[in-house]
């Protein structure tokens, strides 16, 4: 893989040219006094263990991949009356995959409901679905997801939904779309829908560690999964095919994977950082173009640090976790573990006390119900009840905080929300077939080289 | 008991009278009719009728009143009674043959007629699903506009209650593609010996521009305290050695500036940035022009000899680079040393020509006494007393005495010198050789003064600077344009040339 030095113009698009003058776009969550629609972030979510009965809900999957196969069963066992009627993949042997999972929950799919290829998905949202669900790689998630509002389709958005600031654009301001439709729209950041993260988000409230003074988030886990080129596949197949591993794509892994944990900083700050350092690397990945490590130092509006870490590397310390640190102690919640309260000696002050014992009565960190089937049981209570929620915007934020921490990663630079509002960037190629893929496969390489220090 | 019914029924009778009469009164002076009854302006009326407005898509007439007061509930009773009784003093006061329609329309006057409130009344949903791409972005930079409470909805739909012929809110493809420069098309530059002004030809244009010869020399640069409008930042006063240019006769004009554009304008905005992870696509270094204009940036004023305008610092910079790699000589931005020096042209007085700043000074009660007579400056300046607030074309006024004509006035020009308040005190003491300004700074000086300042702000030493931010407040895009102003309309330049002394060549 060829490496290239690259400046922090090209990754920002052509907004930093403007130099001296700043551009002056306040931040999203921040500043809204326009919008006389509350903006409050409530926790979008119903708590029960079962969306409510009415009428079929007919949903049609969107990319059958792994998240998308899992998805389209948590959205069928999300309550009474709830079927997948249509499916679209770029590739036949994964959409028959996904075909045989759904098959194995009772549910079959004709022949002329199953859409093959770069444009499955519009024939997926005209098939006469009521709720889509768009679980392809995220590069496409902006476009797909503008055609299924414009359609006036419920959505459940898989996270990331984007992986540039233009992407991150389109999305808000179609989120905005389906605000006045009155849509619903659940993002895959499923933490927020996860019974130990609402009741520590609660505490937090409540002001159990006080005002928040900073903060740390983490996903570092083993190398991920990748795919050698076989003979047969085109260039753009293999890249679909591996697509974890290539920042068009995926937004690389601080985008794709740690956009979770960074969410979960936001939604417990109730803001956004303004601008971040990063620094990463390239060490031991087998495929693609992506980094595997990054680290980042996000700064807020008030001043509050974030440190984000991410890592896809085998044999290190593995940790996927958040921390807020308030000034009468802090909050540590995980995915895998129970999430918990300290004060500033470290004595415990509160524990989540829900988690279920598993079958011989052992203690778990399990909730009741796992967050992958609460967010569809919530999408579909809120649908069945007509009482619209949408994350979209929400997570468009989190999206391009990620994307941001991305950029300046690969160039070494100082990145902004304002620049990364005002920016360009669009990734990918511009014509999309079974074929070549027309852009520089490189390597980011941040700062410049072959000069010497000043 | 019946005292108190014998005065309370009559008046509860006479309230709700007084309701029903008050609502009908509202009703009948709230009717497009009533509003035409006074004002009379024709251009009101007809070009009402000739907007989107008049004619929607859902049927709906907008009325008079849904825009130019607010919603019922928010002030509605407050802002009519206030514009009633302001339209009746205007009505019984003045002759409204005397109202300059076209400039009261533009976007500064006009927003204070239109009601926010009231375009959101109607336009609850700024995100409806036929939406295009830009208005996407421009709606999103819209929503969060805290901190640019200038930017409102006729910021852009300026013609939306009263049609404007050619008005453009989107990109203006075809802007400058019809020039009324004459149809000679030169091969070069021109031909000059010696150190002469000449009329420069642009290479691959029908264009031309005089260039005048400013002879080397000394003057003091600045103002002293006793010169009138004097501002701090004038001093202190500085001797300065300046050595032989040429500068262009007028500021430049949009036949020059579109000859430019025609050549070099890019392709158009585009946010197809993907490919720029490679080095190839940096190597290409040649000139790249200005992207379209969004809107109007001649104002609708006109082309041809008036000056152009609404570009950026950067495009004037760029339009210098262009023109020296065409010509083959040195054209760049004055600095603003030379720029004085050749306003100036050897006087020492608070203008190139006679006269005292408060004499021609228009506004306030002592102007207004003495009855000053601005005959002189008419002749020489384009400014907020005769402008009529647009630009004028060059043969409007007299030159000086180096032959440079608007060099007050006008428009405002780019000097290449960083703006410092205490730029003139940071220099080391002696006299000075051909100063270029502070090594650094945020926005660059801007001399001369416009066709909308007084006359103390066109004196010879008065400075101003550019400002960045402010002026590209309301542009919607995203990212903002580094081509075009949206939000300045009274700035521009002039081309100097160098001239090597050793030589003897430019």
């Amino acid at each position: 893989m060829k490496k290239s030095s690259i400046s922090r113009r090209n990754f920002l698009g052509k907004a930093a040219t403007v130099g001296a003058a700043g551009i002056v776009v306040p931040s999203l969550i921040t500043g809204c006094s326009r919008d006389t629609k509350s903006r409050k972030v409530v926790p979008a979510v119903s708590w029960v263990d079962q969306a409510p009965d009415g009428p079929v809900l007919k949903a049609g999957l969107i990319g059958c991949g792994g998240r998308g196969k899992g998805a389209a069963v948590q959205f069928i066992k999300a309550g009474p009356n709830l079927q997948i009627t249509a499916l679209g993949d770029i590739f036949k042997d994964r959409l028959e995959d996904a075909r045989a999972t759904i098959k194995k929950e009772g549910q079959e799919i004709a022949d002329d409901k199953c859409f093959i290829g770069f444009d499955a998905y519009q024939k997926v949202i005209d098939s006469g679905i009521d709720v889509v669900i768009l679980a392809t790689p995220p590069f496409f998630r902006p476009e797909h997801f503008s055609v299924a509002v414009a359609a006036r389709k419920h959505v459940f958005l898989e996270k990331p939904v984007c992986v540039d600031p233009v992407g991150a654009r389109s999305v808000m301001a179609t989120a905005n779309k389906a605000k006045e439709l009155e849509l619903c729209v659940v993002t895959g950041t499923q933490r927020r829908h996860q019974r130990d993260y609402n009741a520590a988000w609660t505490k937090i409230q409540e002001g159990m560690i006080g005002d928040i003074v900073s903060a740390e988030c983490y996903w570092n886990q083993n190398q991920l999964w990748y795919r050698d080129p076989v003979k047969e596949w085109s260039e753009m197949e293999y890249m679909i095919r591996d697509w974890v591993n290539w920042s068009w794509l995926s937004g690389d892994h601080i985008v794709e994977q740690h956009v979770h944990n960074i969410d979960v900083i936001n939604w417990f700050t109730g803001s956004h950082p303004v601008k971040a350092v990063s620094f990463g690397s390239r060490q031991r990945r087998k495929t693609g173009d992506q980094f595997d490590s990054f680290s980042t130092d996000f700064i807020y509006e008030d001043g509050m640090h974030l440190h984000s870490m991410c890592r896809q590397i085998n044999g290190c310390a593995n940790d996927v976790s958040e921390i807020v640190h308030g000034s009468d102690g802090w909050v540590y919640t995980a995915d895998r573990n129970h999430c918990e309260i300290y004060d500033k000696k470290g004595n415990v002050k509160w524990q989540y006390g829900e988690y279920v014992p598993d079958k011989d009565g052992m203690p778990t960190h399990n909730v009741k119900v796992g967050a992958y089937n609460q967010e569809h049981i919530d999408l579909v209570t809120a649908i069945r009840n007509n009482k619209p929620i949408n994350e979209a915007e929400t997570t468009a934020v989190s999206t391009l905080t990620a994307i941001m921490g991305r950029i300046s990663a690969y160039t070494g630079k100082m990145v902004t929300w304002d620049e990364m509002l005002n920016s360009d960037l669009k990734l990918g190629p511009k014509i999309f077939a079974l074929g070549p893929v027309d852009i520089p496969k490189e390597v980011p390489v941040p700062g410049e080289g072959d000069k010497p220090a000043k | 008991m019946k005292r108190f019914l014998l005065w309370f029924i009559p008046g509860l009778a006479a309230g709700v009278l007084l309701m029903l009469g008050g609502g009908k009164v509202i009703e009948r002076t709230s009717t497009n009719k009533y509003c035409i009854s006074c004002h009379i302006h024709p251009a009101a009326d007809a070009s009402w009728k000739r907007s989107v407005h008049y004619e929607t898509a859902s049927g709906y007439r907008v009325a008079c009143v849904d825009c130019h007061l607010p919603p019922k509930g928010n002030g509605y009773l407050w802002a009519k009674g206030k514009t009633g009784l302001r339209d009746l003093w205007n009505y019984r006061t003045k002759d409204s043959a005397s109202f300059n329609w076209e400039e009261r329309r533009r976007l500064e006057t006009a927003r204070g007629y239109v009601y926010e409130s009231s375009c959101i009344k109607c336009h609850e949903n700024l995100f409806p699903l036929k939406l295009s791409k830009a208005g996407e972005d421009a709606h999103l930079y819209y929503k969060q506009a805290k901190k640019t409470p200038d930017l409102s909805c006729i910021n852009c739909h300026l013609n939306a209650g009263h049609y404007i012929a050619g008005y453009t809110h989107g990109s203006n493809k075809t802007f400058g593609s019809v020039s009324s420069a004459p149809r000679e098309i030169y091969k070069e530059a021109a031909k000059v010996t010696g150190f002469g002004s000449f009329t420069e030809q642009i290479p691959n244009s029908s264009v031309t521009f005089r260039m005048m010869a400013i002879p080397g020399g000394s003057y003091k640069m600045g103002s002293t305290d006793g010169e009138p409008f004097r501002k701090s930042d004038e001093g202190p006063v500085r001797e300065v050695e300046i050595s032989p240019f040429y500068m262009a006769q007028v500021e430049v004009t949009w036949d020059e500036y579109l000859a430019f554009y025609q050549q070099t304008a890019a392709e158009g905005r585009s946010t197809d940035t993907e490919g720029l992870r490679s080095k190839k696509s940096m190597a290409t270094d040649a000139i790249s022009g200005a992207t379209p204009p969004y809107g109007q940036p001649d104002q609708g004023w006109g082309l041809g000899q008036r000056p152009a305008i609404s570009f950026t610092f950067h495009a004037a910079e760029t339009y210098c680079k262009w023109l020296s790699s065409v010509t083959g000589r040195k054209y760049r931005l004055p600095t603003e040393a030379e720029w004085e020096y050749a306003c100036r042209a050897g006087t020492g007085t608070p203008y190139f020509f006679p006269g005292d700043p408060l004499k021609f000074e228009k506004k306030g009660i002592r102007a207004k006494l003495s009855k000053n007579d601005t005959t002189v400056i008419n002749s020489y300046v384009i400014f907020s007393g005769n402008s009529h607030s647009r630009t004028q074309t060059p043969d409007m006024v007299r030159p000086n005495n180096f032959g440079l004509k608007n060099m007050s006035g006008n428009i405002a020009e780019f000097c290449s010198d960083w703006y410092q308040p205490d730029a003139y005190g940071q220099y080391p003491s002696g006299i000075l050789k051909d100063p270029k300004g502070p090594e650094t700074g945020e926005e660059h000086v801007v001399r001369g003064g416009s066709y909308l300042d007084l006359a103390g702000s066109v004196r010879s030493a008065a400075r101003s600077f550019t400002r960045s931010a402010d002026w590209l407040k309301t542009d919607p895009q995203i990212p903002k344009s580094m081509w075009w102003y949206s939000d300045c309309f009274n700035v521009g330049f002039r081309v100097i040339c160098e001239f090597d002394e050793n030589s003897g060549k430019l």
